[in-house]
């Protein structure tokens, strides 16, 4: 009904009315009309992942009617070209593929590219000209995305740009009270990862960030939890009676955590060189992976409530003792070996990777959440590169029943496992012990499982579709605040600061595992010292 | 039940003819069967679902397997069909079960459904509710399709409405609007079940489109100054075109008055909103669109802006929107399948539906003329 509230939320444009058709229509969740800027467009991010992504949403009819996309980066193109690189990238990288010819005449035709430097301001005036033409002629009012898939070292100028060419205005204070009318246009800003390369870089960052734009106003991203299986742990954890209370150390033995790749560095090598497992994956995607599974009940899924939970589980991981460093932290690196029937080289033999590189391919710790849930929980996390498969996944066994009261029958009795499948094959399989037909007592582990594809009939959504959208609509609950952030990077940089005191005096504790194993005998040792082994995901 | 050909004709999917009273004991040795024969391949039980579809006569039975089978590579199911036929040459009920079987990547094989059909000739129906009692799949919900117009509606509401969790209809199959004065009845007497429209999720992507255009920066003013809606249809489709009405009517709270019939074949219904009129027109016309049937829908305000969707070809639209160039847009036609899948997820429980569909029924009753010359 006309009158009535509960419409989409207020619109930031001048005397704007609610739009009552929208009510109970699936795609009632559409953002504004807005410019989304795109900071290092000729990049791989953008080609691979980002146009993809906002053709794939406009397909599905979820962004609005009025919405443009800018490409910025130093390589001068003209608006056409860009296009015609941008299709061709929706061509090869898009979920439904090839894209339709009328639907991309109509999508492209509201994607320009504008040439400039990140260093320089007169470039981002130049922008803020051109976003004023463009938002003139499209009828939009100033809602703005920028979106930085540039380099990590361009981060802090582009901020510091947008925020003196005045692009990127702060919102009045959360506690400020409401003036009349609409708001003002939003300006939000998704940052790529890494941010910062440890805790001191990573509190500069956000001190600079910080200088420009408002917390609300960052979306850091972390593609991991755009995945639909890791939204999925809320609401399987939090939408499901029976699960919630054997969710803690009287039930759960331990957790593992695996994100394996079957790639090798690739052209990355300049990059993974500085960078190393522990920065390229565990930081960001296990940690937040571990903290999504590991946190309390938030009061309300809203994204400070949701974000203030994962928190207290970054600040509760136990800081690794020196004493037991070796035994809960491996690092290795792979060398030569076979992936997919092929042989590929070790990893100092890679492109722009140093012949006596320390960088770890791969990393298995072992850790504790000092917290009333999970004291005496290990979690064993691994990632690696040119391990077997690509599957990233989380594993919780649980404690074996109290009394066997049918014996061990070799190894038929197993305790049993939820495994939660991130990638690929979406979805969760629970391991239980069944009783064998005949007449002997004989138990054999059977797997009941849900994966996605199959129980649904659809496919899930690319991550980036979901954190695309989720920015436009103002809801940061998937992105990382920059309290996580630095939560993460302080456990992190503990082990790297060990690791530079032992280069420092000569003792570099680097294994090697062929390529396509699943990692050293060291890896394996984290396990069977306390009596468990790796699952095989 | 463990002879070779039989397995491989029913793992292929083929119809393998059963007692009726044996149906599940049969299933049961066939899957146990096809598992051994199929070596390191697993296959694997699996429903969502239980489904039963009610039809009447070979053509609507034909038209189900055929949504079925199209159904089950998406969705594992255990479907239920339910057929009345007196051209059927035995005299008792027969059975018959397929099977879906997909191939997963790496070769193991997974089932995504069954299916079993039961005939029988008219006054079988006396059987049908204790049969769908035994065969249900326990702890999975059962949606009940009722597409066919022929089914007797007793079944639906003496047997099946009682283990039944998501009514499932189609109002495209109502070639005249008094035909949803059928489907109210049978809606009001579902409640409290959620009920879903394969005709209502038809027009979702029309309504998207036509929402989108009041999204901001224009917003809902267009619509607050409306005085005439027009949706043009295929003959024959005039259902769909009050549903889309009846849509416009009830999230814009506008109350009817009146209805007449106008030159142009069409039917013309007044509304007030306000103290402002606001003139609603069904318009036939020809032209390419979907089985919705619908073409167009305009909205003309009071300063005379138009805002108006329109088919350019089958899956294509126009927008038209004052002092913007009209713009072209893809318009999916979800097949009946998707629509069936979409049914039996969330988007399968709006209860808008329920409200457009009595407002509807509400409109076509407010004048005699038009609820009697065109029945």
């Amino acid at each position: 009904m006309l009158d009535t509230p509960g419409g989409p939320p207020a619109s930031s444009s001048p005397s704007v009315l609610p739009n009552p058709l929208r009510e109970g229509l699936a795609e009632e969740r559409v953002p504004e009309p807005a410019v989304m800027v795109i900071f290092g467009a000729s990049g791989d991010l953008a080609r691979r992942k980002l146009l993809p992504a906002l053709y794939s949403l406009t397909r599905d009819r979820l962004l609005p009617a009025r919405f443009a996309i800018v490409g910025f980066a130093r390589r001068a193109v003209s608006d056409d070209a860009f296009r015609e690189e941008m299709r061709a990238a929706c061509n090869e990288f898009a979920r439904r593929r090839p894209i339709d010819p009328e639907l991309w005449a109509a999508f492209s035709r509201n994607i320009f590219y504008q040439p400039g430097e990140y260093e320089d301001l007169a470039s981002f005036l130049s922008l803020k000209q051109r976003l004023g033409d463009i938002e003139r002629d499209l009828g939009l009012h100033g809602n703005r995305v920028f979106y930085l898939a540039t380099p990590p070292s361009s981060f802090a100028p582009v901020i510091r740009n947008l925020g003196q060419a005045e692009l990127a205005p702060k919102p009045p204070p959360a506690t400020a009270p409401k003036p009349p009318g609409p708001p003002p246009p939003f300006a939000r800003v998704i940052i790529e990862k890494p941010f910062g390369t440890d805790l001191e870089t990573a509190r500069a960052l956000n001190r600079d960030v910080h200088e420009t734009l408002d917390e609300r106003q960052i979306y850091r991203i972390d593609h991991y939890l755009g995945k639909e299986t890791v939204q999925n742990l809320l609401v399987f954890r939090f939408a499901n009676g029976i699960f919630e209370p054997i969710w803690n150390n009287r039930f759960v033995d331990h957790v593992q955590i695996t994100g394996a790749e079957s790639i090798g560095v690739e052209a990355r090598g300049g990059y993974f060189e500085q960078a190393g497992s522990m920065r390229d994956m565990v930081q960001n995607h296990l940690l937040q992976v571990l903290s999504l599974f590991a946190m309390e009940p938030p009061i309300a899924f809203d994204p400070d409530a949701v974000r203030d939970e994962k928190l207290k589980v970054l600040k509760a991981l136990r800081a690794i003792p020196e004493s037991d460093f070796e035994r809960q932290v491996v690092r290795a690196q792979y060398a030569a070996g076979s992936s997919a029937g092929q042989a590929v080289p070790g990893y100092r033999q890679e492109p722009n990777v140093s012949p006596s590189s320390t960088t770890e391919t791969f990393v298995a710790l072992k850790l504790f959440i000092d917290s009333w849930r999970w004291a005496g929980v290990p979690f064993y996390l691994r990632s690696g590169k040119r391990l077997p498969k690509r599957v990233t996944e989380i594993a919780v066994h649980f404690k074996e029943a109290p009394h066997l009261l049918f014996g061990r029958r070799g190894e038929s009795i197993r305790p049993n496992v939820l495994a939660i499948r991130i990638q690929p094959d979406e979805g969760i399989a629970l391991n239980f012990g069944s009783k064998l037909p005949g007449p002997a007592m004989e138990i054999a582990p059977v797997s009941m499982e849900f994966r996605y594809g199959s129980s649904f009939g659809v496919e899930p959504p690319e991550a980036y579709e979901r954190l695309l959208l989720d920015c436009l609509l103002g809801d940061s609950t998937l992105f990382t605040r920059a309290d996580e952030v630095e939560a993460s990077w302080t456990w992190v940089s503990r082990i790297h600061r060990r690791w530079a005191e032992d280069a420092a005096a000569g003792r570099v504790d680097l294994a090697t595992y062929p390529a396509g194993s699943w990692g050293p005998p060291a890896a394996d040792r984290l396990l069977t010292a306390d009596g468990r082994a790796w699952r095989l995901p | 039940m463990s002879n070779h050909p039989e397995i491989e004709r029913f793992v292929r999917g083929e119809p393998i003819a059963v007692e009726v009273g044996e149906i599940e004991r049969a299933l049961g040795s066939l899957w146990q069967e096809a598992s051994r024969a199929g070596e390191a391949a697993a296959i694997s039980r699996a429903a969502l679902w239980n489904v039963i579809v009610p039809t009447c006569g070979p053509a609507a039975l034909a038209a189900s397997k055929k949504l079925v089978d199209e159904l089950a590579p998406a969705l594992p199911t255990r479907t239920l069909t339910l057929c009345l036929d007196d051209g059927r040459r035995g005299a008792g009920l027969e059975a018959t079960i397929e099977s879906h079987v997909v191939s997963q990547p790496g070769g193991a094989r997974m089932v995504y459904s069954e299916e079993i059909t039961i005939a029988g000739p008219s006054g079988a129906q006396g059987h049908f509710g204790a049969l769908v009692r035994a065969l249900q799949v326990a702890g999975v919900p059962t949606a009940t399709f009722w597409l066919d117009p022929g089914a007797p509606e007793s079944l639906l509401t003496r047997e099946l409405l009682a283990v039944t969790n998501r009514l499932v209809l189609d109002t495209t199959t109502c070639l005249h609007p008094r035909q949803l004065f059928d489907l109210d009845r049978l809606a009001a007497a579902a409640q409290p079940l959620p009920i879903a429209d394969l005709g209502w999720l038809r027009l979702g992507a029309l309504r998207a489109l036509f929402a989108g255009m009041f999204d901001p920066p224009v917003g809902g003013a267009p619509l607050v100054q409306a005085r005439r809606v027009a949706v043009e249809h295929r003959a024959g489709c005039d259902a769909s075109a009050l549903l889309m009405l009846a849509w416009i009517g009830v999230q814009l709270g506008w109350r009817p008055v009146r209805a007449a019939q106008t030159s142009d074949g069409g039917v013309r219904f007044d509304f007030t909103r306000a103290g402002q009129p606001i003139a609603g027109h069904l318009v036939p016309a020809e032209g390419a669109c979907g089985r919705s049937g619908i073409l167009a829908v305009e909205v003309t305000t009071a300063s005379d802006d138009r805002y108006a969707i329109r088919r350019t070809a089958i899956d294509q639209t126009q927008l038209q929107t004052p002092g913007v160039p009209p713009k072209l847009v893809k318009l999916d036609s979800p097949s009946d399948a998707e629509l069936a899948i979409a049914a039996l997820g969330a988007r399968g429980r709006d209860p808008l539906f329920r409200r457009c569909l009595a407002y509807a029924r509400q409109l076509w009753s407010l004048e005699p003329d038009t609820a009697g010359s065109r029945r």
